[in-house]
Formats: structure tokens, C-alpha cells, sequence
């Protein structure tokens, strides 16, 4: 159990900085997702906690102790890569037990806590074999297993479940938040895949060039994203985003006429601004017939995904993607008519990317 | 522009038959995928139309003629592979160009100058056209070797995977592409992929592979909403369609702590298949399950649910608030259920 607080931290390597001036306070118990594309600084930023890289500046703090001068063994906490980094001449049981051999600790206790953290991960049937005997999930059971047992303060991740197939995928993300749920460990997780990042955090931070963009709760990124990496990193299909002009409502490059949009809302855009409209497919709906409100749009592409399809529509010289009902439109090239739910609607500064909002 | 049709193909490697008797059909101008796991032969399936690799028997026909002794270039048919192959040291001018300074074609440099710059329009590359390739993106380079393709006019577009190696925001928009692409030029694409996504987002039909052999032949809709069995079932639809295995009684079938309705023929083992976006969530619902899951994806969330020893998937608004293991009660209407032979599998609406 332990709280996580970067201050301030910065990483240079050679001349390119990979972490910023990052500041976070990760709570006890809490599940904390870093989220970002390859190279953002999300690894590195984990890595330094664990003490397997250093800072150039600034503080780590584990339960109120500065530990970024202290060795990755002196700060207690436990590290599951991608590769599983097991002893292939051991079994699982000696794989598991091997962190509590280290620090001498009893026959009988080390038994006791292998059985206990196999049972939570079902995999005592499993404690006899060697690891070539494994499939891809269970190895990873085994890899968790090996650093939970000796009851880390923390457990920090690193795309850990990146290189198995979709569906085992799915299971292990399943067992991973469970795990986190029942033990309730602070858990550091990294990944690139903003589902994951979504279904298994309590709290998603969001990097991109060594910057944090956001932390929030999952629901918070998704519907409030701060800025537009985040808007259109987060989401499937990508949130549209399209330059507009501002009047009594929103009107689209080169389109005949504009969305009314609600004065409580325009009210956080500054005159004249440089402004570009954010909504998600969801919420961009179509409709057969003219409504008060609606623009008259082309469909352009239809992508029928069976639960639901993918509508692309264009107004004036710009495309909207709309989420629709499956067989809603089954051809390109008819017309639609568009109307945008104002509800969903985000504004985004264009020079700065940072969302233009009313502080609540 | 052409069509292309292939009967009883077979190739073996060894011991491992790849493909069984392979019967394919892609009319003129069609966008046609092949879905298939690895291993289920759709790549051989392409390099066989291509002319890489001999079928062991059967005939591969190209606009109705018989390909048997054609090679791969005199076929006029054009690869795309999802490793992009560009000459590193070319400008993605001289990358394009390359196919048509081929002897062969015999073409002035005003022609190819003309082919290069409506290929490069046409993938929106022409500011790209003097940078040289390695300084390019995953996406830009998968556009100049679709580029390279389609500077040779050629009379089929094979595509195998190409967008695999792309990260998922750049396949969204690519897939969009593609197709926009497949619209302009009107010609025929093959195009295999493993990802049900693109089959159903891009294919005018899709042909599902298993183990070598065409197990269902459809329009996006009829694979998605009558799979022919229960592997097509699986393999199309994410999360896969739940499949249950039960008896019908009286027009009900007992799941987990209560009964719901299906439509099926009583006394006799029958899988039954039901969507994910199909189960509804009902506080006064017939069945309970326990949540074990629940995956996020904004729009939406999809919820696994123990529901007697089975899981099952089922897709609900987000704003639906739940807690894992939460008791929650759903049920779903009869003329959604699918119905299946236990046995052999097969759908029974489907003769």
C-alpha cells in the first residue's frame, strides 16, 4: 500500500527530454492508467518510479519518502514487463517464490504465500510445470504472481498483456482490474490501447511528448477531454474536429448554414477566437427528414459494423462521421439531414489546442 | 477491369493442405475480402491469384481466361503487402515511376509523368512526391505502395493486409480511403485480412475462410445477421456473438435462474446465438447475471456476465451504471435468438 508522488520530474536523454516538469500524486489503492502513444514518455515516467532509470530532476516519493536516489530493490515495489522474464529451468512454484528466497524467507511462510497469491490467480494446478509447458496467459498469471507475492507497496505494469491475442487479451484484462479490486494494491499501469486504459483505470494520465495532457476518471477523459490530443486520442472512431466560424451558432467550412448551438456554450469562446468544433460520432445524428435545426448533408461512406455503422457525411467542404443505427444508410450518395446534439458539442482553441469551457 | 474465378483449388506444403477445393468468385469491379485466421489459406489463396505459387490442382481464371502458365507479370494483377517494399533510396517520385520504366511498356516520360501525378492526386501524396521515402510515416508509406499499384493500371488489386502494421487511428482513416479509392478507380479488389472490421467496414462481400476452405460468401449484413454456422458466427462481430447451448421447451429456453424466449424446434441439442447489442438490461428482466467485466469504450460499455457457469457479452449505453459483480437482469426478444445444430453447427434458418 502507498501513495506515488512525482514532483516536478524531469529525464533527459542526451539532448531530448522525455518527461517534462511532471507533477502526480497517485493514492493508495488507486489504479492509475498512463496512456499515450509509443515514445510519449509513459514508460520512461514508470520506469523511474521503479527505480530502474533515474531522474535528471525533481522528486519521487513513496508513502512520503524521496526515493529517487534509492535503488530499484530498496523501493518495494514490483515491475511486470511485457515479456514474461521468467526462469525457464525453474517451475511456477519456484518462479513465485523465488522473490521471497531472496530476502530468506521461511520455508513454510514462502509456501504459504506462493498457494495463496496461485489460488487468487488460479493457477495452483499450474505449480509444478516449467514455464515451456505455459500458454501466453498463464505465463503472464505467473509473472504477476511472482511480483505480487511478496506484497509489493506497489505494482506497476508495462503493457503487460501487449503481446497476447485479442481474446486472452480481454480475459487477462478482466483478472488484472479483479486482482487490483480484491488485493487493492496501488497499481501503476502503461499502455497505448485507450479501451484498456478506459475499462481498467480509476484515474487515466495521458501523455504525449513527455507532457501529461490530462488525468481524470475514464468518464471525465471521454467526455471532457482537456485539449484536442486528448480529444482525438481517446475514442473510436476519432472525435470529428473541424474549424468553424461562430455566429448565433456554429457554421461549417463552406457549408450554406450554421447549427444553433446553446449561448451557455458559446459563452466560453472569446470573440473572434480561432476555434475548432469537437463532436463524437455519437453525437452527430441523422435524420431522414428536415428538422428544425438540421443541415442538409451527402453521405460519402458508409461503414456498416453490424451493431451499428459508421455514416460519412459531408457538409459545405467539411466530412462528419456519425454513429448510426445498423442499415440506417446503405449506400453512399443519397442526401441526410444532420443535426448536432449541442449537448456533446467541445470547443478547442486552434492555436493552443486547449478546450475553451465555462469553469464550473 | 476484371473478373475472377477460381475452382477446386488446392496447394499443399508438405503434409499441410492449405487449401481444399477452393471455389471463389469475385465479379468485375467488386471489393471482395477474404476474412480468415492464420493459417486459414488466405494468403496462399492471393498468391495463387497472383501467380507466386502454383496451385496443385484446380484453375485460377482471370476475366474468364484460364491463367494455368501465365506468370505473375503477365497476369497484369497488382500486389500490396502490408510490409510496404519501396526502394529506401527513391524519392516517392521514383518509387511510383519504377513499374513504368519497365522495357516492356514502352512508355514517354510525358505518360509516365501523367500516370505519377493522377496516382499521386488520387492518395492526396503530390507534396510528398520529392521526399524520399525512409523519411515518411507508416500511413504515407502504405499510400505510396498502393500508389505504385495503381500507376500500372493493372486489372485486379490484390491487397494482403495492408493496413496491419498501421496503428488504429491511421487504419480508421485508411480503411475510409481505401474504399473512397475502390470507388473512383471501379476495379477489382482482393483484398485478405484477419480483422473483421475492415471485411465488414470495406467489402462489398466477404468470404469467410476456415482450414482452406470458403465457409460463407456474403454482403456484410447477411454474414453479420445470418451466419450460415457457428465458426462464422464467432468470427464476425465484436465482441463475438454469445452462443448458448441449450433445448428449446415450450418456446423457452432455461438460462442461469429463469427462462427466456426463442424460436426453435422443441426435444433435440441446439446451440442457440444471441448479439452482444441485443441483450437488454431490465431490472424486471426474466435471467440474472453476476458483472465479471466491464469494458469501457466511451460510447458504450460491454459488460461480461457470469450467468449460471457460461459468460455471456452484452453491449449497453454508457451511461448505464454498473459495478463489477453487481446481480444485474437482462433478457432479449425470441426473433433475435439465432438457432443452431448443436452437431454440425449449422444455422437452421439457413437450409
Amino acid at each position: 500500500m502507498a501513495q506515488i508522488i512525482l514532483s516536478n520530474v524531469q529525464k533527459f536523454f542526451g539532448p531530448a527530454q522525455v518527461i517534462k516538469d511532471m507533477n502526480l500524486t497517485i493514492a493508495d489503492g488507486e489504479f492509475v492508467v498512463m496512456l499515450g502513444q509509443s515514445g510519449c514518455g509513459k514508460t520512461t515516467t514508470l520506469r523511474a518510479i521503479a527505480g530502474l532509470e533515474t531522474v535528471s530532476s525533481g522528486t519521487i516519493s513513496i508513502d512520503g519518502v524521496p526515493v529517487q536516489d534509492k535503488r530499484a530493490a530498496d523501493r518495494d515495489i514490483a515491475f511486470v514487463f511485457q515479456s514474461f522474464s521468467l526462469y525457464p529451468h525453474m517451475t511456477v512454484q519456484e518462479n513465485i517464490a523465488f522473490p521471497l528466497r531472496a530476502v530468506n524467507m521461511a520455508r513454510d511462510a514462502r509456501e504459504a504465500a506462493v498457494r495463496e497469491v496461485a489460488g487468487v490467480l488460479r493457477i495452483t494446478d499450474l505449480l509444478p510445470r516449467r514455464p515451456s509447458a505455459l500458454s501466453g496467459g498463464d505465463l503472464q498469471r505467473v509473472a504477476i504472481g511472482r511480483a505480487l507475492v511478496r506484497r509489493p507497496k506497489a505494482l506497476l505494469m508495462d503493457e503487460p498483456i501487449g503481446s497476447l491475442d485479442a481474446k486472452l487479451r480481454e480475459e487477462m484484462r478482466a483478472e488484472i482490474k479483479r486482482l487490483h479490486v480484491a488485493r487493492g494494491s496501488t497499481s501503476v499501469y502503461v499502455t497505448h490501447d485507450q479501451i484498456e486504459a478506459m475499462s481498467l483505470a480509476d484515474r487515466i494520465v495521458i501523455m504525449h511528448d513527455g507532457v501529461l495532457q490530462q488525468v481524470g476518471r475514464p468518464d471525465e477523459v471521454y467526455l471532457r477531454p482537456a485539449n484536442l490530443f486528448v480529444a482525438q486520442f481517446v475514442g473510436s472512431p476519432v472525435m470529428n474536429v473541424v474549424p468553424v466560424t461562430l455566429g448565433g451558432g456554429v457554421t461549417l467550412p463552406g457549408a450554406p448554414g450554421g447549427f444553433a448551438m446553446p449561448a451557455g456554450l458559446l459563452a466560453a469562446v472569446p470573440q473572434g477566437a480561432d476555434v475548432a468544433l469537437g463532436i463524437r460520432p455519437e453525437a452527430v445524428l441523422l435524420t431522414a427528414t428536415a428538422d428544425a435545426g438540421s443541415l442538409a448533408g451527402t453521405v460519402s461512406n458508409v461503414e456498416p459494423l453490424g451493431s451499428h455503422d459508421i455514416v460519412d457525411v459531408r457538409i459545405g467542404d467539411a466530412t462528419l462521421r456519425a454513429r448510426t443505427e445498423s442499415g440506417f444508410i446503405t449506400a453512399p450518395g443519397g442526401s441526410v439531414w444532420v443535426a448536432l446534439d449541442a449537448g456533446q458539442a467541445h470547443f478547442f482553441d486552434r492555436a493552443s489546442g486547449l478546450a475553451l469551457r465555462k469553469v464550473a | 477491369m476484371a473478373s475472377i474465378s477460381l475452382r477446386g483449388v488446392t496447394k499443399d506444403f508438405g503434409s499441410n493442405r492449405a487449401l481444399r477445393g477452393l471455389d471463389l468468385d469475385v465479379a468485375d469491379g467488386e471489393f471482395f475480402v477474404l476474412l480468415g485466421q492464420t493459417g486459414a489459406g488466405k494468403t496462399t489463396t492471393l498468391r495463387i491469384v497472383a501467380g507466386l505459387e502454383k496451385p496443385g490442382a484446380g484453375t485460377v481464371m482471370i476475366d474468364g481466361q484460364d491463367m494455368d502458365g501465365w506468370n505473375a507479370a503477365a497476369r497484369d494483377v497488382a500486389l500490396v503487402l502490408q510490409q510496404y517494399s519501396l526502394y529506401p533510396r527513391l524519392t516517392v517520385r521514383g518509387n511510383l515511376e519504377f513499374p513504368l520504366q519497365s522495357k516492356i511498356r514502352r512508355m514517354s516520360a510525358a505518360q509516365i509523368k501523367e500516370r505519377v501525378d493522377k496516382a499521386a492526386a488520387t492518395l492526396q501524396i503530390t507534396r510528398l512526391l520529392d521526399r524520399k521515402v525512409e523519411r515518411l510515416s507508416g500511413g504515407e508509406m502504405q499510400r505510396v505502395s498502393i500508389g505504385r499499384a495503381i500507376v500500372r493500371d493493372p486489372r485486379v488489386f490484390l491487397m494482403d493486409e495492408p493496413l496491419s502494421a498501421l496503428d488504429a487511428k491511421l487504419r480508421e482513416a485508411l480503411r475510409v480511403e481505401l474504399k473512397r479509392l475502390h470507388g473512383e478507380l471501379g476495379a477489382t479488389f482482393l483484398y485478405v485480412t484477419h480483422d473483421q472490421v475492415e471485411a465488414m467496414s470495406m467489402g462489398d462481400k466477404i468470404g469467410v475462410l476456415n482450414k482452406g476452405r470458403l465457409v460463407q460468401v456474403g454482403t456484410p449484413a447477411q454474414v453479420y445477421g445470418q451466419p450460415c454456422n457457428t465458426f462464422v458466427a464467432r468470427a464476425v462481430g465484436s465482441p463475438p456473438m454469445n452462443l448458448i447451448d441449450g433445448r428449446s421447451e415450450a418456446g423457452m429456453l432455461a438460462l442461469g435462474d429463469g427462462r427466456l424466449p426463442v424460436s426453435a424446434p422443441a426435444g433435440r441439442d441446439l446451440t442457440f446465438g444471441i448479439r452482444p447489442e441485443n441483450i437488454r438490461l431490465d431490472s424486471g428482466a426474466p435471467v440474472s447475471g453476476r458483472v465479471f467485466d466491464i469494458e469501457d469504450h466511451g460510447v458504450v460499455k460491454i459488460l461480461t456476465m457470469m450467468v449460471g457457469d457460461q459468460r455471456l457479452h452484452a453491449t449497453v449505453p454508457a451511461r448505464t451504471g454498473v459495478a463489477l459483480d453487481e446481480v444485474v437482469r437482462f433478457g432479449w426478444q425470441a426473433d433475435k435468438v439465432l438457432v443452431f445444430d448443436r452437431v454440425t453447427g449449422a444455422n437452421l434458418a439457413i437450409g
